[in-house]
């Protein structure tokens, strides 16, 4: 019994670690991120302690009090009597008093203007420019635009500088840079008129799909059985092609086909309508090619499995039909549908799933357009998360979206699984018993 | 701590005289974004500048080997930014990014990238040659993060032959230019003469206004054509001034409505786009001064100031102001374990800025120059349009704000002119989810008008 | 079959159908060796300037093309190997092999099966970056073998459910161990499957495109298909029968491939199982 176990999940465990880690573990995490406000600028590893301007700015007005406010602010280059001893320590003595006597007590505003007074030195001159910043950064008395790395460093260099004590907290909180949890992305999926568009594109995309993967799928299969097996096999092949080619080249050529310069402009053309983008022109020539694109390649899926069952069929069963007299559109309709009954409700059932989550032949053809006319849910989940213009990357929404097709898909499956009649599948092997 | 950074450190530590040569070996990967075979200086300017930073090394006595490594063939834009910000995040960025301006707030605030002004004195050559204003525009937070790697201005073309077609003689087609900017030709009139080209039968329907064909920075000109405002100069905060966009809005409505625009036009291809409004298949359009070099090259067209006249973008009516965007690209230094790296980065944008060398580039990819010395360049200064586009259009160019939230203000901003513009929404109707997508998404950082 | 039924206006109704392909793949194979007439999309003269990308040094700044092709074999490859090795094992013990939670772990296939893995992509990234696999070629594999594995398990499991019980029984009895008569005489069984799997998978790595698109996006570890959509989108250079050249050099081995095993690779649906 011990070894038996030892040996199943023997067998099991290269599968499981990877299921591990690269399922389970980024759904859990899809979970949370979709919970937080992750994005570009709060990086996903956590943030860092920082002050500067604009952050200043965006505290609210009576979070901190306006002394805190100005002390900050003002704060700036000053050439003290600890900034000096610190520079007669690391350069030398000689040269903090060159800088005593020619700036001892200036007040600078900008870094800019201390290294400039640091150049006014004669006798000591500091030549490198590192070497001069190094200095200059001694007599900095302002904790804006220094990152530090802790909260203990941050609150450490708050209270080297006079902002009251009281407002240390509520300045640490604002200072930090990293990311914090919130409801805000589920609240805002379901108030933006958007989501709602691409929801109804989504149901769009997949019915029709669906529907041209069966029907053409069906069609294929069932036209090719009555040919001769050589033009037969040709003709498969050629529907073939479209799930095996690379994607990126397939979704090419259909560019190129309808393209205003490409095939079906040119021949259009020859019948007097004027060129155009077959494929962007509206909204309603997007869907149709993105309906055919995807739909080429679901159908050869549809062709294969429908053309293995029809082969179960026995011959026997044909021929009779065709000496009682059956028509072909009869025999298609009596005797081969029925057969396959239970390759279509699979089919239909899988490919549901995989298109709802699909958005790579969208990507590579429309990218949604025109207009976001075909941005389905999948590929604004990847639009919101990883790719747009202005590289503003917010990972908490998109995992809010992508969170929204998980569920979606945990629960189709589990339907499936009480549908398929699941104990079927689970028969218990024998040799155990 | 290596034998390799102790000597990497001695290397670079030139306070001290005499140091010990030791070999090092550094490799400094560019990644620039939107970046052609014309822009190809965008990278090549760093290895020139790596040779020379070397033999300033050997002079020295020391021994510093830099090898470049570029890699500009991304897909577009989403690609680029998505690999940068992956990289940095996973802690293998670039040394060097090209990129756009816009995104030194949100990388400054995750920490990927350090501030030049960290290693580099812009008291000295070549940095204090360099337009205040454009490293104004590297700069966030008083801190200088980059460097500007190029200037370009987004200039509003016509098509002379289709404006005599329609009316005007030589001269008002010279005139254009300085009605435009008094603001006497407006983007009514622009309505007007395309659909007069449309209707004649001059230029095709939807070729009388002829606009870029995806998201870009040539967007917010519109918004302040009709008075709006990107940015408040005092408290920092975005604006949407809901008129300004309304007016914005109904004008690309207006224009598929009177057929001068296509209603599908978003999403043409770039090459078709090119070709068409370089050889006269468009009215009036607008675009990029680098547009110059695809032009007269790519596509053919032998006589650019014989048949195209170019403008700021015309105000949209009595409130608004004629008005351009510049939009610089900035060379930036990420952050990395290595301080000594960061330094050799620093010190090659540093020479890599020097007028001789950044002229290769603005020259080759018809882009304006970033520094004042570039005019005593011949290679610049006997460019026409290079000097005639700074001249008509730097003036009165600004640059879109630099602020963390600004990538959610103008992809909203153009999701908003995408629904009315394709019909899917009326102007009115598309300001209104504008607003509330903003209000949810920016909170305190907007300010509505 | 043999029938009483014409065949010729179910030939007719196929062939207008797949006209737009095949006029697809016609012009996609002629316009790689020919140079228009300009203006138009008829082939005018006899070229292989298209081809010049095999031969050319890259510019700075970007890859060369023999580079992207190595790493997409080693892509494809490996990502074979490792689905077809990890489903062989998996899908034994979920097919024959009795252990608890068996019942638990079938029913989670089933919902891997059909999981949007690629909306993951971004948690994807973190545990890839945490493994210190980000933007390198081990990592997009084993995120695409990852990926693959549900489909993998699957189809394997199919095969394995038809064999004959006989046969392990058969091999018990003469006192074997379960691993024995796994190796010695189930393997060969599924032999079918087995080529099937390894080729799909193969296939299916050679045209991957979203996974080394987002998670290695740096220059040691391109790939055919980013390759060539960065190079469509290079728009100062509209050459496009340089592009379809490149497609075509990318696409020659899926077809040669689809080609040679056609027989072996229908089999991968033909494991008797329902999918």
């Amino acid at each position: 019994m011990n070894r038996r176990t030892a040996l199943g999940f023997g067998f099991l465990a290269p599968a499981l670690l990877v299921v591990i880690l690269f399922f389970l573990a980024p759904v859990v995490l899809t979970v949370f991120f979709a919970f937080t406000n992750m994005s570009t600028s709060t990086g996903i590893r956590g943030g860092e302690y920082l002050l500067n301007q604009s952050i200043l700015r965006s505290i609210p007005e009576d979070a901190i009090s306006t002394e805190t406010r100005n002390t900050l602010e003002n704060a700036g280059y000053q050439v003290n009597d600890q900034g000096l001893a610190k520079l007669a320590e690391t350069v030398s003595p000689a040269t903090a008093d060159e800088l005593r006597s020619l700036h001892g007590g200036a007040r600078f505003d900008s870094r800019r203007d201390m290294e400039r007074a640091l150049k006014d030195l004669r006798e000591n001159r500091i030549r490198s420019t590192r070497d001069r910043k190094a200095a200059a950064d001694l007599f900095n008395t302002s904790i804006l635009n220094t990152r530090y790395n802790t909260e203990d460093a941050f609150r450490a260099a708050l209270a080297g500088t006079n902002v009251p004590v009281g407002d240390h907290d509520a300045l640490t909180s604002f200072a930090y840079t990293g990311w914090s949890w919130t409801t805000e992305n589920m609240k805002l999926l379901f108030s933006l008129d958007s989501s709602y568009r691409y929801a109804a594109n989504t149901a769009l995309y997949v019915a029709l799909t669906l529907a041209f993967n069966v029907g053409f799928g069906l069609f294929l299969a069932i036209s090719t059985f009555y040919l001769p097996p050589v033009l037969a096999s040709t003709f498969r092949t050629i529907w073939f092609l479209p799930r095996i080619l690379p994607p990126v080249l397939y979704v090419l050529m259909w560019k190129w086909f309808t393209w205003d310069t490409g095939f079906l402009a040119t021949m259009t053309g020859y019948l007097g309508i004027a060129p155009r983008n077959w494929m962007l022109d509206t909204a309603t020539n997007a869907w149709v090619f993105v309906v055919l694109i995807n739909g080429c390649v679901g159908a050869s899926l549809g062709m294969i499995l429908f053309s293995s069952a029809i082969k179960a069929i026995p011959t026997s069963m044909l021929y009779a039909s065709e000496v009682d007299g059956a028509s072909r559109w009869q025999q298609v309709r009596y005797i081969i549908l029925p057969q396959l009954r239970w390759p279509i409700l699979f089919t239909t059932s899988y490919q549901t799933l995989s298109l709802l989550t699909s958005f790579e032949y969208i990507l590579l053809s429309t990218e949604g357009g025109p207009g976001r006319a075909t941005e389905v849910w999948a590929l604004a989940a990847y639009h919101t998360a990883l790719s747009n213009y202005g590289g503003n990357l917010q990972y908490g929404l998109g995992a809010a979206y992508a969170l929204i097709l998980v569920v979606i898909g945990i629960i189709a499956s589990l339907l499936y699984l009480r549908f398929f009649n699941f104990k079927e599948l689970v028969s218990k092997p024998r040799i155990e018993q | 701590m290596t034998k390799k950074f102790t000597g990497a450190l001695a290397a670079l530590m030139m306070s001290v005289a005499a140091v010990p040569a030791v070999a090092e070996d550094v490799t400094i990967t560019v990644w620039a974004g939107g970046s052609n075979d014309s822009d190809a200086y965008r990278i090549d300017a760093i290895a020139m500048a790596a040779d020379m930073l070397e033999r300033e090394a050997a002079i020295r006595g020391e021994d510093l080997n830099i090898t470049v490594e570029g890699k500009r063939d991304f897909g577009g834009w989403e690609e680029f930014k998505q690999g940068v910000t992956l990289a940095a995040e996973a802690g293998t960025a670039p040394n060097i990014v090209v990129t756009s301006h816009l995104d030194i707030a949100p990388w400054s605030q995750a920490g990927y990238i350090v501030p030049v002004e960290d290693y580099l004195d812009f008291d000295a050559w070549p940095l204090n040659d360099i337009y205040p204003n454009l490293l104004e525009i590297a700069a966030y937070n008083d801190v200088q993060w980059g460097l500007p790697q190029d200037a370009e201005s987004r200039p509003f073309f016509f098509w002379k032959d289709t404006m005599r077609a329609i009316g005007y003689s030589d001269e008002e087609i010279a005139a254009l230019p300085g009605r435009v900017a008094s603001g006497d030709y407006t983007l009514q009139n622009v309505l007007e003469d395309g659909k007069k080209a449309v209707d004649m039968g001059i230029v095709e329907k939807g070729y009388g206004f002829y606009p870029r064909p995806s998201n870009g920075p040539d967007w917010g000109q519109f918004y302040q054509s009709f008075g709006g405002v990107l940015q408040d100069p005092e408290t920092g905060k975005l604006v949407l001034d809901k008129a300004a966009m309304q007016a914005f809005y109904q004008f690309f409505a207006d224009a598929v409505e009177a057929g001068l625009t296509r209603k599908n036009h978003i999403g043409t291809d770039w090459g078709q786009w090119y070709s068409e409004v370089a050889n006269g298949k468009a009215a009036l359009w607008h675009g990029g001064t680098w547009h110059y070099g695809r032009y007269t090259k790519k596509e053919g067209n032998q006589d650019f100031f014989g048949t195209i006249e170019f403008s700021l973008i015309p105000a949209g009516g009595e409130n608004g102001r004629p008005n351009t965007i510049t939009h610089p690209l900035v060379y930036l230094v990420t952050d990395q374990a290595n301080d000594d790296h960061e330094e050799i980065a620093a010190q090659l944008i540093k020479i890599a800025s020097e007028p001789r060398l950044n002229s290769l580039h603005a020259i080759k990819s018809a882009h304006l120059g970033i520094s004042a010395q570039q005019s005593n360049i011949e290679l610049y200064a006997d460019d026409r349009w290079a000097s005639e586009a700074t001249e008509r259009l730097l003036g009165e160019a600004n640059a879109q704000p630099n602020h963390l939230s600004y990538g959610v203000f103008s992809e909203a901003m153009w999701s908003g002119l995408e629904a009315t513009w394709t019909g899917v929404k009326s102007a009115e109707d598309a300001v209104a989810e504008l607003e509330a997508e903003l209000t949810a998404k920016l909170g305190d950082e907007l300010i509505i008008r | 079959m043999k029938s009483n039924f014409k065949s010729w206006p179910v030939i007719v109704v196929l062939t207008l159908v797949s006209l737009p392909l095949l006029i697809m793949f016609t012009f996609q194979l002629v316009d790689t060796f020919t140079n228009p007439i300009p203006g138009s999309i008829w082939p005018e003269s006899f070229t292989v300037e298209h081809w010049r990308f095999l031969w050319e040094e890259p510019e700075l700044g970007r890859s060369s093309i023999w580079v992207v092709t190595w790493n997409t074999f080693v892509f494809a490859a490996t990502t074979a190997v490792a689905v077809t090795t990890i489903s062989l094992t998996a899908a034994y013990a979920l097919s024959r092999l009795n252990f608890p939670a068996r019942r638990f772990f079938l029913g989670g296939l089933i919902i891997l099966h059909a999981f949007p893995t690629i909306t993951l992509i971004i948690a994807i990234f973190l545990i890839l970056q945490f493994l210190g696999l980000y933007n390198s070629l081990i990592g997009v594999i084993l995120v695409k073998s990852a990926l693959e594995l549900p489909f993998g398990i699957w189809i394997m499991k199919g095969f394995y459910d038809t064999v004959p019980w006989e046969i392990e029984m058969a091999g018990v009895q003469d006192g074997a161990s379960r691993f024995t008569v796994w190796w010695k005489l189930v393997l060969p069984q599924v032999q079918p499957g087995l080529s099937a799997l390894l080729i799909f998978s193969f296939l299916s790595g050679w045209s991957e495109f979203v996974l080394p698109l987002v998670l290695a996006p740096g220059n040691e570890a391109q790939v055919l298909s980013t390759y060539l959509s960065a190079l469509i989108l290079d728009d100062t250079k509209p050459d496009f029968n340089l592009f379809k050249s490149v497609g075509m050099f990318y696409a020659i081995p899926v077809i040669a491939i689809y080609l040679i095993f056609q027989k072996k690779l229908m089999n991968i649906y033909g494991g008797g199982s329902k999918g």
